[in-house]
């Protein structure tokens, strides 16, 4: 059952095309920047590591927020549809199935795209290096190995918990009465 | 001879009160109301009456301060939310006044909505969607999303998404206050039919007075208590 709401999730949220591809996009820049900062961080070049630190704080908390101001859009914009699916006889933990499937697909998404992107980075940076070494420029240019991505794979989804709590917690705010508008008449 | 029904709803002394602004307002007083199992009943009362508060608490959306709700024989005026859930999702259907289909799903995938949080199989919850969009038939707009439909059109869905579970009561909150005298007599034809078909207790709160020719009950509501029954 849970996998059925998790499967339409996915298809409602290809349907909100803007909503959507707008914040795939965010989480895809904010993927590769904490895999870039992480990389930084643990490279054995010590100036780097500082500004690697920070970064990946930034992006840290950049994520924290993003994926709380997704889940706290989904339930705010749909506040109606939540409370008429209350209405019809969902309990809240059915609704919040639905609406954690559309955060975790975008992420996932996000985090694809990013995987996708560094694949064809790397592929570009190999390529330049190979053929312009003696260019300081293109060999000086940073290269994500494999662990920082997968450590930031682990980071959001532990930061999708967060979203879990956070959209939780406003879906049970929601009263079905709501779907009917006029209350108190 | 007729032939004797089951009561379906019983409201027994229900009083609610709100707080707003300071003010206690007595949304409703002293309610007593027995609805038959195949009723068709309309609420009506102008606007601040308590006939929507009525329709909440009958439906297990909110709960009364006092009173009991007896509802197909059990007392729901003190249920939890998951049992109110699990009353609604089997017993209970809604049509309500703004259509409230999903802008993102396709008519029959609205319908289907109601039954994704079920065991049944996905062949099975689609086969009832199609039976429920036969019966009010909008069968040939099943892949048609909301914004490509009229608002009778919309309304039918969502009546069609209020039967699909074969409640025992569908509840419509002014269902026709967006639509045209045309639709408003097609959506109300519909719920007569249903009404007759099913034996599907209706229950409809409406400020216009055109509705009323379809109940075989109106109760008329002012100042949150029940001025006539008839």
């Amino acid at each position: 059952m849970v996998m059925r709401l998790w499967k339409k999730a996915v298809k409602m949220s290809l349907r909100e095309r803007k909503t959507f591809t707008v914040f795939v996009l965010m989480y895809t820049v904010l993927i590769f920047l904490t895999s870039f900062s992480l990389e930084m961080a643990i490279s054995a070049e010590i100036q780097t590591r500082g500004l690697g630190n920070t970064m990946f704080l930034v992006a840290l908390i950049a994520s924290i927020f993003l994926t709380l101001l997704y889940a706290w859009l989904i339930v705010r914009r749909n506040r109606i549809i939540l409370a008429t699916l209350k209405c019809i006889g969902w309990s809240s933990g059915n609704v919040t199935s639905l609406i954690l499937g559309q955060i975790f697909f975008t992420t996932l998404t996000g985090l694809l795209l990013t995987v996708e992107t560094l694949f064809h980075y790397m592929a570009i940076v190999g390529y330049l290096q190979a053929e312009f070494a003696p260019t300081a420029l293109v060999i000086n240019l940073p290269i994500v190995t494999l662990i920082p991505v997968v450590a930031t794979v682990g980071i959001f989804v532990a930061v999708q918990l967060v979203g879990y709590f956070g959209a939780r917690g406003r879906i049970t705010k929601v009263r079905p009465m709501l779907a009917l508008k006029r209350v108190g008449e | 001879m007729p032939v004797a029904r089951d009561t379906m709803i019983e409201v027994i002394d229900v009083n609610k009160e709100y707080r707003r602004a300071g003010a206690i307002i007595r949304a409703l007083v002293d309610i007593n109301l027995t609805i038959k199992s195949g009723d068709f009943v309309i609420i009506q009362g102008p606007t601040g009456c308590g006939k929507s508060t009525l329709l909440n608490v009958m439906s297990g959306l909110d709960l009364p301060d006092s009173g009991k709700i007896i509802f197909d024989g059990e007392n729901i005026a003190r249920a939890t939310e998951d049992r109110l859930s699990k009353l609604r999702r089997q017993k209970v259907g809604f049509v309500f006044q703004d259509y409230n289909l999903i802008k993102t799903l396709t008519a029959i995938e609205n319908i289907e909505a109601l039954l994704w949080p079920t065991v049944l199989s996905s062949k099975e919850i689609e086969n009832r969607a199609i039976a429920a969009l036969r019966d009010v038939g909008m069968l040939e707009r099943k892949d048609h999303f909301p914004v490509e439909m009229s608002g009778g059109e919309k309304q039918s869905v969502a009546l069609a998404r209020a039967i699909v579970s074969k409640p025992r009561v569908v509840f419509g909150d002014e269902v026709s206050g967006n639509l045209d005298p045309e639709s408003e007599s097609q959506i109300l034809n519909l719920l007569k039919k249903i009404n007759e078909e099913y034996e599907t207790t209706m229950i409809v709160v409406t400020h216009r007075e055109s509705v009323a020719k379809y109940g075989n009950k109106i109760v008329r509501m002012s100042k949150g208590a029940i001025e006539s029954i008839k």
